[in-house]
């Protein structure tokens, strides 16, 4: 459930469209607005905001300001945990260069340390055009159903067509070797029923969420997790992308040695949406 | 350039095509009481070579098996091939990611399950030297390094296929004990390849030398290799033949690694082990490449080389029942107290986590290939190989209903 919905903003060419973005979605979810700014604070900034606000007709009273200072990654988060922030909406580019890829920037600071769920904007837009083409990673995990039922909200919110459930197939290849020793109707049988068995597991999960008038295409994949995830969202040309948060926090050797996440972190191949699962438990 | 003969080419087709033939059709009778085809296939090393043909009609056997002699050579080289072949795709099996996403729950089973077996395989040969006989070049250290290693590697294509007969593949018993079993093959290798380099056969580099490269070989191929390797598979895949391109560099890669550890003093096969691990933890390379590779290999090569271990030795003249009961106690009491409490720890309940114990406890081909080096650097004998090839089916062959008796119908963490 989101309730209170967080906006990094700088002052910077694209603020104005993440305003309205992030605008467009608190609507949506009949959410709080708060936008939280990290840096100086004086009467310059205090009218650029308003500016802002005034040019998408939003009016100061209807969200809530928070100014900040310090490291803005950290700020940012504490800033989150004060208001009790469930969706943080950030800007980010597509792909890093190798330095900061490394180094890590503010928004992949963000999504790799945040405790509530980030939606990280590639092409934010000044006329919102929602998300019609979103695709969902759906494993074994305990956040797996909020991650679909949240897609299914991005999408339904936005009278979208298509939510790809995706769901991996792991070791598919060793699987597959260790049944060699079968007769081809067999082997065959042992594939499609390796199939068969994750396309059921997806079924069982989308029929406990609400996707009224959404088409829903299952896909199973097999290779490395999270890279498939990137490439099948890239191929489908989706506008988002929603995957369950890592249930550890990544760190640089993560980088080094790329697995699950980091390979769309890496190159994001549309928006994303890291959905945390943990954050309910966090606010007790 | 010295070719083979006209007798000598029949001689060696017939070979070949007597192996593979009488290979698979113990293969199927194998399959047919659900055993794994390795175990059939050394059954019919072991009617082909001295253990019964060359006992019952040793004419015959050397007419078909002569030990000298060109063909014999080709043979031998292909049975070398064969084995490094097989390490690559033990490599390619390795799942990085797989070990990752278990957490501390790998942590825990896979050094339990590690440590453990080696520590018992380790100093019952040890402290009890006379029991084992005497072993190749006499040095009880690392003798008894290499039974703890023998104790602690494990079967992974065994142990996933019995996961798969049980339906516990993908649940999460099931991907545990498989990241386990990645993890104690990844280490056990890279004991054994130490063990290798400290006999010093690479006479002109020093044992340190040798140690220190096999270590710099190690860490180089699994961190910048396998990084360069990840940016020309894209390149690999997109401007040759598929999967033709890809098959041809991964195997020209897999030779080249493997020369490279045989010349530095330890064995072909780790080279191929550790190119194996990179290439395969590529992203790209699909996993239907990787499959073909597999079919391919344990197919055609993998027949090969498992009939012919039973060509090498005459198992009836080197068996051993002590030391092979022994030997099979070990293995069964280090890898189900090893593992098992490493998985509890985990968080698993006493009959998951023996259950666990019983799955890591197949040794399959990983065992006989491990067994068969050691023999060919005089680090064991024929007996103490024989035993070890017993234990390596006697544990294959028993893991999974050992497996399934124990969860019985127990409601087991399928999450």
């Amino acid at each position: 459930m989101i309730r209170t919905i967080g906006l990094a903003i700088a002052f910077s060419p694209t603020a104005e469209r993440m305003l309205t973005e992030a605008a467009a979605i608190a609507q949506q979810f009949n959410a709080r607005l708060v936008l939280i700014h990290v840096g100086e604070h004086g009467e310059k900034e205090d009218l650029m905001l308003d500016l802002l606000l005034k040019n998408r007709n939003l009016s100061k009273d209807s969200v809530t300001i928070r100014w900040e200072k310090g490291e803005a990654a950290r700020s940012i988060l504490n800033a989150c945990a004060r208001e009790k922030v469930d969706l943080l909406i950030a800007g980010a580019l597509k792909k890093e260069n190798l330095l900061q890829y490394y180094l890590g920037t503010i928004a992949r600071h963000i999504m790799r340390r945040a405790k509530c769920s980030v939606l990280l904007l590639t092409q934010p837009s000044l006329d919102p055009e929602g998300f019609k083409n979103v695709v969902v990673n759906a494993e074994d995990n305990i956040g797996a159903e909020e991650a679909v039922s949240l897609a299914c909200q991005f999408s339904k919110k936005d009278g979208g067509t298509w939510v790809h459930v995706l769901r991996e197939l792991k070791m598919y290849g060793l699987a597959m070797s260790a049944s060699s020793q079968s007769s081809e109707d067999e082997y065959e049988k042992i594939r499609q029923g390796l199939i068969k068995d994750e396309v059921e597991k997806v079924e069982r999960l989308v029929q406990k969420i609400s996707h009224e008038n959404l088409r829903i295409n299952i896909k199973v994949v097999s290779g490395k997790s999270g890279f498939e995830l990137a490439q099948f969202a890239r191929r489908k040309q989706a506008d988002l992308l929603v995957v369950e948060a890592p249930p550890r926090r990544f760190w640089f050797l993560d980088r080094v040695f790329t697995h699950d996440h980091e390979y769309i972190f890496a190159d994001l191949p549309s928006s994303l949406l890291i959905v945390q699962s943990r954050r309910e438990e966090d606010n007790v | 350039m010295s070719k083979l003969s006209h007798s000598e080419l029949i001689h060696l087709m017939v070979q070949l095509g007597v192996m593979l033939a009488f290979g698979r059709i113990m293969a199927e009778v194998a399959r047919k009481f659900k055993q794994p085809a390795v175990v059939g296939e050394i059954i019919a090393g072991l009617i082909l070579g001295p253990t019964i043909l060359g006992t019952l009609s040793p004419d015959i056997f050397d007419i078909l098996f002569p030990k000298t002699g060109a063909s014999a050579v080709v043979l031998d080289g292909f049975t070398k091939v064969a084995v490094v072949m097989l390490l690559f795709i033990a490599g390619l099996e390795v799942d990085l990611r797989i070990v990752f996403q278990q957490g501390k729950q790998a942590v825990f089973s896979s050094l339990f399950g590690l440590i453990i077996p080696f520590g018992l395989g380790f100093v019952i040969p040890y402290y009890f030297p006379g029991f084992f006989g005497n072993n190749g070049n006499g040095d009880h250290l690392l003798f008894a390094l290499f039974m703890g290693t023998a104790m602690a590697i494990s079967a992974l294509p065994v142990i996933v296929r019995i996961m798969m007969d049980l339906k516990l593949f993908r649940t999460k018993i099931g991907m545990l004990v498989v990241a386990s079993a990645m993890v104690d093959d990844l280490i056990g290798w890279m004991i054994f390849s130490i063990i290798l380099g400290m006999i010093g056969k690479g006479g002109h580099i020093a044992v340190g030398y040798t140690l220190l490269l096999t270590i710099g070989f190690a860490a180089f191929m699994l961190t910048i290799g396998r990084g360069l390797l990840n940016r020309l598979l894209p390149w690999v895949n997109k401007k040759l033949a598929w999967p033709g391109g890809l098959l041809s560099l991964s195997l020209a890669l897999c030779f080249l690694a493997a020369a490279y550890t045989e010349y530095i003093g330890i064995h072909a096969v780790f080279g191929a082990f550790i190119i194996g691990i990179a290439l395969g933890d590529s992203e790209h390379m699909s996993e239907r490449a990787k499959e073909i590779v597999h079919q391919f290999i344990n197919n055609i090569f993998a027949p090969l080389f498992f009939v012919a271990i039973g060509l090498k030795v005459n198992f009836l003249l080197n068996f051993n029942l002590w030391l092979t009961l022994l030997i099979i106690f070990i293995a069964f009491a280090g890898k189900i107290i090893g593992s098992g409490l490493g998985t509890r720890l985990g968080g698993f309940t006493w009959r998951e986590s023996l259950a666990a114990g019983f799955g890591m406890n197949a040794r399959g081909a990983m065992e006989i290939i491990l067994g068969i080096v050691a023999l060919e650097n005089g680090l064991i004998n024929e007996v103490i190989f024989v035993s070890l090839v017993i234990m390596a089916l006697v544990t294959s062959m028993t893991s999974g209903p050992l497996m399934k008796w124990m969860l019985g119908n127990t409601e087991i963490s399928k999450k």
